[in-house]
């Protein structure tokens, strides 16, 4: 369900009017979404969902009560009201609270494509097509999902602030499979402008990723040289992203504490190669405009060249610990190098070249020990030459060691979605050494 | 293979409490459901079904001293899925009213016919079940009847009583989701659900700045299908209390030394692992490789059915919809198949007896009919292959978690689910825990730290030599398992005696080791 600007903004407007709370804040999201999965050359599932919710938090005496609804018609907006109203009443009193924030100025965040008639089902099917076509020209099987969506977000408080963004969403990954059921390769990409979807390239890289008859290589576990792609490097960036809570390290409970105290804001935890930042006019992964509790997201590098250089901090703990208030990230840039994919392949005498990683999970939060598998395009490198499939291996890495000891970093690319949060990533291939693989897989 | 219409009437299970009813107004919902399977008929579509229904929700945090969250969440739709010309289409949205169905209705068919030129094989179903019946999931008192002071007061009880304990922090929290659904197809099918679940939840964490130590231990209170009672009778502070001095305790506990170990697995850690290792495995969708792009496919292919060696004799895996308590239980599945035919073995004996089926897959391994394994996690959501509630069977012969023990010389008792990942075709395996005891010469000896282990399915079921009889019984599970795209979650149970596994590879995940 598309709503306006001018739509939200009458609703909360009439919200909080309504409102005998202290405060009040609303939030508006919702969209329009199109998808469908195909597997071994057909269709298997497709959706098309419209939705909306909105959520009403009112502030009472240092308590917050909040309560969301899917109705939008007026009664169900007073009961709504109502009703957090009552829930605020018979809470106690928050001894963190902050009040609403007032009027703010956002960045402006370019991810709207006013084209829309390329998401519905059969602009998808035939991007579909694509790949499944790709499949039969270079024989494997191929399964996969496209999707497309129109979303918006707003924000009001009875403070004066009011937010509006809307952005669009076209993704497409393939999966493909040699006939044998023994080797299978992926590609995909994610993008918020249609016309920067590649569905052709996308289907090409996957099959030809999947077109080996070769009998895998089996590894031995150890401590090997890889290159990752950019899918690769972005999943585990958001891991190393996701962690840098300052109230957490403030706390002593992230790998971003000091020993004895403080935390790591200002210390070099990785190699000048790294900088990790966020950017709402940034061409290939903008963030959103309006951050978690109405903060602006502001560009910002949050690891620059190696050093540690800002933190997430939530407008409670900064007014705790009179610091600036930094909304998370769900959108960040991996800056790269100048290093080709090829080149980095002709300078490695024997590592591993990983296509993405599944199912990664963190053993250890302070010292950000991360495990979890390679998958869909794993392959020997030798002499500087892919020589080989090389069967799937699990790797338990710690992060800041990965991180630390980077070789060489190719040109950022916007990569599919990043792990877990369903943001948008931009990352660059990156050669690094002693990624260590604790055990073989035999999942293909 | 044509659908077939069999009405069945089935009186409906008593209500017994408040809450315990069918609350949204039945005439609407089939006004509506009527005006979309008419439309669809009319539309050309050879099957319809559609789902409509509420979602009622409270999620509750509090962190140590304050509380973050109290949201109550009300969600309302429906989704229509038509057969046309071979094709599915869907489509769903928040809203319960004539225009938006008749709009869903046209959408859904477009979807259809939009899928044609990635349709090269028609779309097949097996027997459908066209059943008339009420199921209401039997409960205490009504979560949600239940004051929003009370819930946090529990909450903020929990936190300052695992502080107390040896906590530095502590992080604590509520879930309670209650979902009213009518189903109906276009054979004739009208089946009303309700059921509601809770899980309450939390984490005591010590940390030790001057060693640069943290350490967490999170409740072993399972997520349950059940009212308030549940909650009230879960001893929460006591084991707050128990928490914070566990994780105070975990902060000098000793490293484990790496290598292979025999380890007993108490069920709070062995139902992820059935779940990971059994559960999703043993999904035919995934076994035909319609999950491949996202969740995975599976190492087992459908020629092994009947004859692949699973585990040892010891191992029987039984799913079931129906087992008191349990998160997956229902009375009918999302394809509107009663929870009779979700009573299987998948594994008997070590033996690998049956898969997991949704609507449109068990014709493609020789079978007429699914065995009652749909779920959408919304009415707006297209209805896939989900686990029903999937157990390890006890020990028919005596046998306690002593005895167990007993018969191992060096070994860890594992307890708690943590940390954990599996490949994408669930063989190979990592998984942590909560807490863990050396075994030394058949009793328990120090607490240990740092230990995950490793293996493969089926060595790992096929090292099983030891397991606890009924009385060693437990329930866990999640309210959150993952699949398919977009990404669904889904409530699911598991129950397990604890186990024995002989020669289980153990990691120090340690930063020194």
């Amino acid at each position: 369900m598309l709503l306006s600007s001018d739509d939200a903004k009458a609703i909360s407007e009439k919200i909080i009017a309504g409102s005998s709370a202290d405060a009040c804040v609303v939030k508006i999201d919702g969209g329009e979404d199109n998808s469908l999965r195909f597997a071994r050359g057909g269709a298997t599932t497709n959706i098309t969902t419209s939705k909306a919710r909105l959520r009403i938090s009112s502030h009472i005496g240092g308590r917050v009560g909040a309560v969301t609804t899917t109705r939008l018609d007026d009664d169900a907006l007073n009961a709504a009201r109502a009703r957090s109203e009552e829930i605020a009443r018979m809470l106690p009193v928050d001894p963190d609270y902050v009040a609403p924030l007032g009027p703010q100025t956002y960045d402006a965040s370019a991810r709207y494509d006013e084209d829309a008639s390329g998401f519905r089902l059969d602009a998808l099917a035939a991007q579909a097509a694509r790949v499944i076509a790709e499949g039969v020209r270079q024989g494997v099987d191929t399964f996969g999902c496209a999707t497309g969506a129109r979303r918006y977000s707003a924000l009001a408080t009875s403070n004066g602030l009011f937010a509006f963004e809307r952005w669009s969403e076209i993704d497409l990954s393939a999966t493909a499979r040699n006939k044998t059921d023994t080797w299978s390769g992926w590609a995909g990409a994610h993008e918020f402008i249609s016309a920067r979807l590649d569905a052709d390239s996308i289907a090409r890289r996957a099959c030809a990723k999947a077109a080996h008859d070769a009998e895998p290589v089996d590894l031995e576990p150890g401590d090997y040289t890889v290159i990752l792609e950019p899918a690769a490097v972005a999943e585990l960036a958001f891991w190393v992203m996701s962690a840098m809570d300052a109230r957490a390290a403030d706390e002593g409970r992230s790998f971003y504490a000091r020993a004895g105290g403080g935390t790591k804001i200002g210390e070099k935890l990785f190699d000048e190669k790294l900088t990790i930042r966020v950017d709402p006019a940034d061409p290939l992964a903008p963030e959103g405009g309006v951050g978690w509790e109405g903060v602006p997201h502001r560009a910002r590098a949050f690891i620059d060249k190696g050093v540690v250089s800002a933190l997430y901090r939530s407008r409670a703990w900064a007014q705790k610990t009179n610091a600036e208030a930094i909304p998370f990230a769900a959108n960040f840039v991996v800056e790269g190098g100048d290093a080709s994919l090829d080149d980095m392949i002709r300078s490695v005498k024997r590592g591993v070249l990983v296509t993405r990683f599944w199912y990664e999970n963190m053993v250890d939060r302070k010292s950000l020990l991360l495990t979890g598998l390679t998958r869909d395009g794993n392959f020997l490198i030798e002499n500087g030459r892919v020589s080989a499939p090389v069967r799937n291996m699990r790797f338990n890495q710690r992060l800041g060691e990965l991180f630390g000891n980077i070789v060489a970093l190719g040109k950022t690319e916007r990569t599919w979605r990043a792990a877990g949060g369903g943001g948008a990533a931009a990352a660059p291939p990156m050669l690094a050494e002693k990624f260590h693989f604790s055990s073989k897989s035999s999942g293909v | 293979m044509a659908p077939t219409y069999a009405p069945v009437r089935d009186a409906p299970e008593r209500a017994t409490a408040s809450g315990d009813r069918f609350a949204l107004d039945r005439a609407l919902l089939d006004s509506l459901a009527d005006l979309a399977l008419d439309g669809a008929k009319r539309g050309g579509a050879r099957y319809a079904d559609i789902r409509l229904g509420e979602t009622l929700q409270e999620y509750a945090q509090a962190e140590d001293d304050r509380l973050e969250h109290f949201d109550e969440r009300m969600s309302r739709g429906f989704g229509l899925r038509v057969l046309l010309d071979g094709s599915w289409g869907f489509y769903g949205a928040r809203r319960l009213d004539p225009a938006s169905i008749r709009e869903g209705v046209q959408r859904a068919l477009d979807n259809a016919r939009a899928m044609r030129v990635i349709q090269p094989r028609a779309i097949e179903l097996e027997q459908l079940p066209a059943h008339e019946a009420e199921w209401i999931m039997p409960m205490g008192v009504d979560p949600l009847s239940v004051s929003s002071r009370e819930k946090s007061d529990l909450l903020l009880s929990i936190c300052a009583t695992a502080r107390d304990n040896g906590a530095d922090f502590c992080s604590a929290s509520l879930s309670i989701a209650r979902e009213e659904r009518l189903f109906a197809n276009s054979l004739g099918a009208r089946i009303r659900q309700t059921r509601t679940r809770v899980h309450p939840s939390f984490t005591a964490t010590a940390v030790d700045r001057a060693a640069d130590r943290m350490a967490s231990r999170e409740s072993l209170v399972p997520a349950r299908g059940a009212g308030w009672e549940y909650v009230t009778s879960a001893r929460l502070l006591e084991e707050a209390a128990t928490a914070g001095r566990e994780a105070r305790a975990k902060l000098t506990a000793k490293p484990v030394t790496a290598g292979d170990y025999d380890l007993v697995i108490d069920p709070t850690n062995l139902w992820l692992t059935i779940h990971e290792t059994v559960g999703h495995s043993t999904e035919l969708d995934r076994v035909l490789g319609w999950e491949a792009n996202f969740a995975g496919t599976s190492f087992i292919k459908p020629a092994m059915l009947g004859n692949l060696r699973f585990g040892s004799e010891l191992m029987t895996i039984v799913a079931d919809r129906s087992q008191p308590g349990a998160l997956a239980t229902i009375g009918y599945d999302d394809d509107g198949a009663p929870a009779a035919s979700a009573e299987f073995n998948i594994v008997e004996k070590g033996v690998l007896k049956n898969f997991q089926m949704a609507l449109g897959q068990a014709h493609h391994i020789g079978l007429s009919a699914s065995n009652g394994c749909a779920y959408a996690d919304d009415p707006t959501s297209f209805p896939i292959q989900r686990m029903p509630n999937i157990s390890l069977a006890p020990n028919p012969e005596k046998c306690t978690l002593d005895d167990l023990v007993t018969g191992v010389e060096n070994g860890v008792y594992v307890v708690g689910a943590g940390s954990w990942s599996i490949d994408q075709q669930r063989d190979n395996f990592q998984f942590g825990g909560q807490l863990f005891y050396e075994i030394k010469n058949g009793r328990l000896g120090e607490m240990l730290r740092d230990v995950a282990y490793q293996g493969r399915t089926i060595p790992f079921w096929n090292s099983l030599d030891g397991l606890g009889d009924a009385s060693t019984y437990h329930l866990d599970g999640t309210f959150t398992c993952g699949k398919a795209e977009p990404v669904q979650v889904a409530p699911v149970s598991h129950g397990s005696p604890p186990a024995r596994f002989r020669n289980v590879r153990v990691l120090n995940t340690s930063p020194g080791a």
